[in-house]
């Protein structure tokens, strides 16, 4: 969810639109925000799935540190999503332990 | 900094409690439990435990976990946090892809 | 290798206020930050900051972001964005990787200004997505313009909690509780009032038990502690929240500091060893703002235009007596905000029960969150007389005082003592401007005009909430608690660009609530 009108800072500013896919679906977001405030405006909540427990991790300091919320984009694993800005036609998908596919060994 | 420490000296018999399955070091998942055997089978720094459990060593490099277990270790040898030393800081202090490290310096 | 004459790393407000300080001395300055904006964490800050006029105070922070940013700019200092120091290697050079590169820069000087990372306590569950960090609530609605949930529970009652509280609620989020484990609200009294009259429960002496769900947060569990911190059995709660946010305290970020081979010292977490002017065991490198030792934002830009002179004096930029003048006086005001009930000396003592004025402390607000009625009055900034004039219920010595001089037709007086409680002149005479409300950083200013018509009163209260309730409207007056305590109209709302956002709400309410309503809702 987006917040539309703000009292102490406005009508929020955002850059132009931009299509990128998640888990191949369409979605939209704005250019300049990270992709963890695109997807969390979109009600993702689950970036990733831990490599030895396969339990859901998802944003948690949203400044680079915890590296929780990593997920694989256009293809690289243990991308930080709160550190990468959204770009147009990015593919952005849920990563189970370092894969970009649900099998466990 | 830290105080030296007795490594003879007693700290009493590992007691399993409740919380022991809970995660400590979110990145290599390792639990509260992990990290309590390892000190008292005789991990007494950070140091220690990084390396005997991994605790610490996964992609944010214990951002989060290293003031936790700091806390644990003191509570098990019964002894301030303070007297427990940080692990070391080492380079590079923010995650760098190797394909980036490797490229040579600029 | 590219060489600079000082070397900042971090571009929050002590690295900002640092390479400012040395560029207008001549230095060549460059700033290196991770982040893609610069101005570390006062972008988040939509609040307004305390202190006295030379702290910026009164301005909201991501304003003050915005000025230094611009000054350092049209100083020339070198920002260099998406660029993370990844160590300090031999003779002050520092290794950044920016643009997929690891590069070296040297200078005669550095200045580290890391800031801090916050501390997270463990509990059931607190991997969960839904559990997150105070900071990150604040970049997800204050820099990127999404909520982070619905409904959460707030952890922990220091200023960051209770800032990051209000916050929420202004960006339309509901609080289902603020807790702590401690006894008594950590942060400021007048934070804590603002967020206890919209209506949040505060539950000190509650710990976290568990965040419920199975893929993300559907609800937390809390328990009351004892005076050793231990769960009391059966007084387990539950709350239907989304999120849950940990505002647990700050750790300074000094691994740089410490790869360097700084003296250190333990201080909340390991800070470096250093001297008044911020250098540390290593001539030549400074460390200022959180990385010396968890403060203010405001301390943290004066730190950083000491440690940015003292390195201007080191390689001869600025002379020994010029100096010593701006240190005097940057020290001055580093001294002011290091006064009153929350300084360093004072903290975590419990043994505080009286104002520096002898007046009582509120255990209801250290413990609730709010003063109660008989407790107010007791207050210098509270008295009763003809007409409109302010009450001022800030019954805390914090480091503060915009309200003195917003006023202009001097009803309100602090003194020198920029601790002391303001006090309401008696024989002064309130205009209404409403100056007094807009400026006062912790909303606890109120004007008050007793003699309305037939029994009625009116209140003006701070107001920085959408929509604004338009005059006319009907509503319901709440009290500092956030109880409802009568019915009420809305007889006037001010905005006007000296109130920066702060809309000024004026309310009817029957004159026997004239000392008990203090906010509105419909």
């Amino acid at each position: 969810m987006r917040i539309k009108e703000h009292p102490i800072l406005g009508t929020i500013k955002k850059g132009k639109k931009v299509k990128y896919y998640y888990n191949g679906t369409e979605m939209e977001g704005y250019k300049g925000e990270s992709i963890a405030a695109a997807l969390h405006a979109e009600g993702v909540m689950v970036h990733r799935y831990t490599s030895k427990l396969h339990k859901p991790r998802g944003v948690f300091c949203a400044i680079g540190r915890c590296t929780d919320c990593v997920m694989i984009v256009d293809g690289k694993p243990n991308i930080r999503t709160c550190m990468t800005l959204l770009k147009e036609g990015m593919y952005i998908e849920t990563q189970y332990g370092i894969s970009g596919k649900e099998v466990w060994q | 900094m830290a105080e030296y420490l007795d490594r003879s000296s007693d700290i009493g018999k590992l007691v399993a409690m409740p919380d022991d399955d809970m995660i400590i070091c979110r990145c290599e998942e390792i639990t509260k439990g992990e990290i309590r055997k390892a000190i008292h089978d005789g991990m007494w720094t950070m140091t220690e435990i990084k390396r005997y459990t991994r605790a610490g060593m996964g992609l944010c490099q214990g951002q989060t976990c290293s003031r936790i277990i700091k806390g644990m270790i003191a509570k098990e040898l019964g002894v301030l946090p303070l007297s427990i030393d940080d692990n070391t800081a080492r380079v590079p202090v923010r995650p760098v892809e190797v394909r980036v490290y490797g490229k040579g310096i600029n | 290798m590219i060489r600079y004459d000082v070397i900042v790393i971090g571009a929050g407000p002590a690295g900002l206020s640092a390479s400012i300080e040395a560029a207008e001395a001549g230095m060549k300055v460059a700033v290196f930050d991770e982040n893609t904006r610069p101005g570390g964490q006062l972008f988040k800050q939509i609040h307004k900051f305390f202190g006295a006029k030379e702290h910026k105070a009164k301005i909201r922070g991501f304003r003050i972001g915005e000025e230094l940013l611009a000054e350092a700019e049209k100083l020339q200092v070198d920002v260099h964005l998406n660029a993370a120091v990844i160590g300090i290697h031999d003779f002050n050079s520092i290794a950044v990787v920016e643009n997929e590169q690891v590069s070296f820069y040297k200078a005669g000087n550095l200045i580290i200004a890391t800031g801090a990372s916050e501390n997270m306590v463990p509990f059931d569950g607190w991997t969960l997505p839904g559990v997150i960090g105070a900071g990150a609530a604040q970049t997800m609605m204050n820099l990127h313009g999404v909520l982070p949930g619905k409904k959460v529970l707030m952890v922990g009652s220091g200023n960051v909690g209770l800032v990051v509280g209000y916050q929420l609620l202004q960006a339309g989020v509901e609080i289902a509780a603020i807790i702590d484990a401690a006894p008594k609200i950590g942060g400021y009294g007048v934070h804590a009032s603002k967020v206890a009259r919209t209506g949040v429960p505060f539950l000190l002496s509650h710990t976290i038990l568990k965040a419920e769900g199975e893929e993300f947060v559907t609800g937390a569990a809390v328990v009351e502690v004892d005076s050793k911190f231990q769960p009391i059995k059966g007084t387990e709660k539950h709350f239907d929240v989304d999120t849950i946010c940990m505002a647990v305290g700050l750790s300074p970020m000094s691994q740089l500091l410490r790869i360097a081979g700084c003296e250190m010292k333990e201080m909340g977490g390991l800070v470096p060893a250093c001297n008044e002017y911020g250098e540390t065991s290593i001539s030549g490198i400074f460390a200022a703002g959180d990385v010396a030792g968890i403060e203010e934002a405001s301390s943290a830009m004066v730190g950083g235009r000491i440690a940015g002179a003292a390195s201007a004096l080191r390689d001869g930029f600025i002379m020994q007596g010029d100096f010593e003048e701006k240190y005097k006086a940057l020290k001055e005001s580093l001294n002011q905000l290091r006064q009153g009930m929350f300084c360093k000396e004072n903290r975590g003592k419990t043994d505080m029960t009286a104002t520096e004025e002898g007046i009582p402390l509120s255990n209801s607000l250290l413990e609730k969150g709010y003063l109660l009625e008989k407790e107010i009055i007791k207050f210098p900034g509270v008295k009763k007389k003809a007409g409109v004039h302010p009450i001022i219920e800030c019954t805390q010595n914090i480091p503060c005082n915009p309200c003195q001089t917003a006023c202009k037709f001097n009803c309100i007086s602090i003194g020198e003592n920029i601790t002391a409680l303001p006090v309401v002149i008696e024989d002064s005479k309130c205009t209404n401007c409403g100056m007094c409300v807009a400026s006062c950083s912790g909303q606890a200013i109120f004007l008050l005009n007793e003699d309305s018509e037939d029994g009625f009163v009116s209140i003006t209260l701070p107001y920085e909430f959408l929509p604004y309730p338009k005059k006319g409207v009907k509503g319901i007056a709440l009290d500092r608690s956030g109880n409802r305590v009568c019915e009420a109209e809305i007889i006037g709302l001010r905005t006007a660009e000296a109130f920066d956002h702060t809309a000024l709400l004026t309310m009817k309410v029957p004159s026997e609530f004239a000392m008990s309503a203090r906010f509105f809702t419909l």
